[in-house]
């Protein structure tokens, strides 16, 4: 008996798909320059096909990468050669929704936008809202501690997450929460890609939803200015719903698209919500104000369809880009926000050094960076020439005191940014971690941790012949 | 003085070894943290402050508050080092954690995560040692993300019971603790 056959003959008809022409939508997620179809697609609609899936994958030792929606952006669940991919988007039922503890139980599949639109009916939401909130799902949420542009003042997907059930390889069935008594099993679960159970059920926190919220709008002559004014308000006691910063190209690419009336002679863009009871915003909105002196613009969000404008160009910026460049490139550094100024600078001069445009969007108060480097898959050489751009950014990330991604994961994309990040000591522990979950490392193999030896072959690369590549730039 | 140095020293020995935070335990087989305190790296408007493990929650107040800045998290004896807190809290406290700088039962000093709110790369090992009690690793120094007085308030609520866990789920834990203290120093 072959693998696929099992899966057929022990699975209801129409949930198995084989072959190039069947699989082929799930050859990549949103992070499309890697490719690689599997062996098989499963898509199970019940905890029982879940198990069988993991009980057959296992007897024939083949590995599983399981699949929320596929929008992730670092290849985490791109199908790995020979594998199943378990998707699981069919389980999408709201289980339970407590809105007195304020609390919903959720099957993995339930989109993230899919569980505020459940309670709004009770006056709550759920707080993390990556931008891909239509289409992403909660087990991948968990999966990658996804974050948003509320996570400053909401928390990312760990501080969110009440609960969550797992299956383990072997079929094993794991729960975890915060009440349990010892160590942080719960957190270690969120930000997993995949690699040590299958989450099949999430319990979420609900949140009150505020009474208003109120968008304040600054353009900036330079990027320092617009970073200055991120640390002042900070400074002074405020903690915005939302603080997002876009430069020039950025600001340029999403007025064109979505024509939310952003200043075109800014070079730097900010935009502050701020949410709560009246009194508060209004006095809170008084005070980042008064921070803007340096501002060029300043425009406040009147009504409520002027702020959901204001957004929407800055929710817009990575399809906006889309439709300048060919093709683009996503990173996700985070560094200490008085660093914020220097690291731009310093991305201008890779996008020269390497004569690639590169637009910025950043979640500002929390220094997570979204560097979108343009370019074009159909000439030669272009995507290899992006990637190297893409680990110098994460390389000055992390000489600054930041780290390779913020909210978007490792994936396959980030292993060898991993190896700045970590040392060899750090990097055994981590596949310690792994095997004491998955010991025949089964689940999504190879992502999210390099090999060490990966890692000395690439040491040898960086450093080869004792000179760095690119001498002539400045290092920090 | 306990420098980092001396501390791997310690552990290397492999005597059984009880972590503390009290300048009257300094005897054999307890390793006592109280002298390494201090603030390692303070920005206000990175909402980010790195502490020594022995450094006093009491210590911490104040030179936060100087910034009307505070610990979002519940703290009812001030006496407690950051460490102690660390090693005995759960996750209304591991939510504030963003990086961890240990020494494991082998004498190695490893970094997990960082000084930055958001990090997602490799497992989130500063978080799973929260609440470890001192049996995995000596906790050397905790990075925290810290909040403005008036909202930090909102977090400072005393924590739920916490609820037994099961077997397979202790079985697991055992397994972690195999990773960080193979020798079964830390007791
Ligand atoms: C336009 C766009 C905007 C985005 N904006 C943001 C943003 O603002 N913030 C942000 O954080 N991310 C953002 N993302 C990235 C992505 O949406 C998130 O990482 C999201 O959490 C992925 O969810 P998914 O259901 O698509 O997971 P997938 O892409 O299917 O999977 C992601 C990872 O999770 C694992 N996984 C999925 N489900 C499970 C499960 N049930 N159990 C175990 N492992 C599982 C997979 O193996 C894989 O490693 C964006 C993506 C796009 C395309």
């Amino acid at each position: 008996m072959s693998l696929t056959s099992e899966l057929i003959r022990n699975l209801p008809k129409g949930l198995v798909m084989v072959g190039s022409e069947a699989t082929r939508p799930f050859e990549c997620d949103g992070l499309s320059a890697y490719k690689q179809k599997p062996l098989a697609v499963v898509l199970p609609s019940n905890l029982e096909q879940i198990k069988k899936v993991l009980e057959i994958c296992q007897h024939f030792k083949t590995p599983v990468v399981t699949r929320g929606a596929g929008t992730g952006l670092s290849g985490g669940a791109m199908p790995l050669e020979g594998s199943v991919v378990l998707g699981l988007s069919k389980l999408t039922r709201i289980i339970s929704i407590d809105k007195e503890r304020q609390v919903a139980v959720v099957e993995p599949g339930v989109r993230n936008l899919a569980i505020s639109e459940a309670v709004d009916q009770f006056g709550l939401y759920y707080a993390p809202d990556p931008s891909s909130q239509i289409a992403c799902t909660i087990g991948g949420n968990v999966a990658e501690n996804a974050g948003g542009v509320h996570c400053l003042k909401y928390g990312l997907t760990v501080q969110n997450v009440e609960a969550i059930k797992m299956l383990t390889i072997d079929g094993k069935e794991l729960s975890f929460s915060r009440q349990d008594d010892g160590i942080g099993m719960l957190a270690l679960m969120n930000g997993s890609e995949g690699l040590l159970g299958v989450i099949t059920e999430v319990t979420v926190k609900l949140t009150s939803k505020p009474k208003i919220a109120r968008l304040v709008m600054a353009g900036f002559s330079s990027v320092s200015d617009g970073a200055h004014a991120v640390a002042e308000i900070i400074k002074h006691g405020v903690i915005p719903a939302g603080l997002e910063m876009m430069d020039k190209l950025a600001i340029e690419a999403s007025e064109s698209f979505a024509k939310p009336g952003y200043p075109l002679d800014a070079e730097a863009l900010l935009l502050c919500e701020l949410d709560g009871v009246e009194d508060e915003v209004e006095e809170e909105l008084k005070q980042v104000v008064d921070l803007l002196s340096a501002a060029t613009t300043v425009k406040i969000s009147e009504t409520e369809s002027e702020r959901l404008l204001l957004w929407k160009g800055r929710k817009s910026a990575f399809p906006a880009v889309g439709r300048i460049s060919a093709d683009y490139y996503c990173m996700d550094g985070t560094v200490p926000k008085r660093y914020l100024a220097l690291v731009l600078e310093k991305i201008n001069s890779l996008s020269k050094y390497y004569n690639l445009r590169i637009a910025n969007v950043f979640h500002a108060g929390d220094g997570n960076l979204h560097p979108l480097i343009m370019y074009d898959a159909g000439v030669d050489g272009e995507l290899e020439k992006t990637e190297n751009c893409g680990n110098d950014i994460l390389k000055f990330c992390v000489e600054v005191g930041g780290t390779i991604t913020g909210e978007h994961g490792v994936g396959v994309e980030k292993l060898d940014a991993m190896c700045i990040q970590y040392g060899e000591d750090e990097l055994k522990v981590f596949h310690q971690i792994k095997a004491a979950f998955d010991p025949d490392s089964l689940l999504n193999p190879g992502k999210a941790v390099p090999s060490l030896h990966r890692c000395a072959e690439l040491g040898r690369l960086h450093v080869h012949n004792g000179e760095l590549p690119f001498p002539e730039l400045e290092r920090f | 003085m306990n420098t980092i140095e001396r501390l791997q020293q310690k552990i290397k020995q492999g005597d059984k070894l009880q972590i503390v935070c009290n300048d009257s335990v300094d005897k054999q087989g307890f390793l006592n943290m109280s002298a390494y305190c201090g603030v390692v790296e303070y920005y206000p408007e990175e909402l980010v402050i790195t502490l020594k493990a022995g450094t006093k929650i009491k210590e911490i107040v104040a030179i936060l508050s100087e910034n009307n800045q505070a610990l979002p998290f519940y703290c009812q004896n001030q006496e407690k080092s950051i460490g102690g807190i660390y090693a005995t809290s759960g996750p209304e406290f591991s939510d504030n954690v963003l990086g961890v700088q240990i020494i494991n039962g082998e004498g190695k000093l490893l970094n997990f995560g960082g000084q930055v709110i958001k990090n997602v790369a490799g497992y989130d090992v500063s978080r799973l040692l929260v609440g470890s009690k001192g049996h995995l690793a000596l906790v050397t120094e905790v990075s925290l993300k810290i909040l403005p007085q008036r909202t930090a308030e909102r977090y400072q609520t005393e924590p739920k019971p916490k609820n037994k866990v099961s077997s397979l789920h202790l079985d697991f834990e055992k397994k972690l603790k195999q990773i960080f203290d193979p020798l079964g120093v830390f007791i």
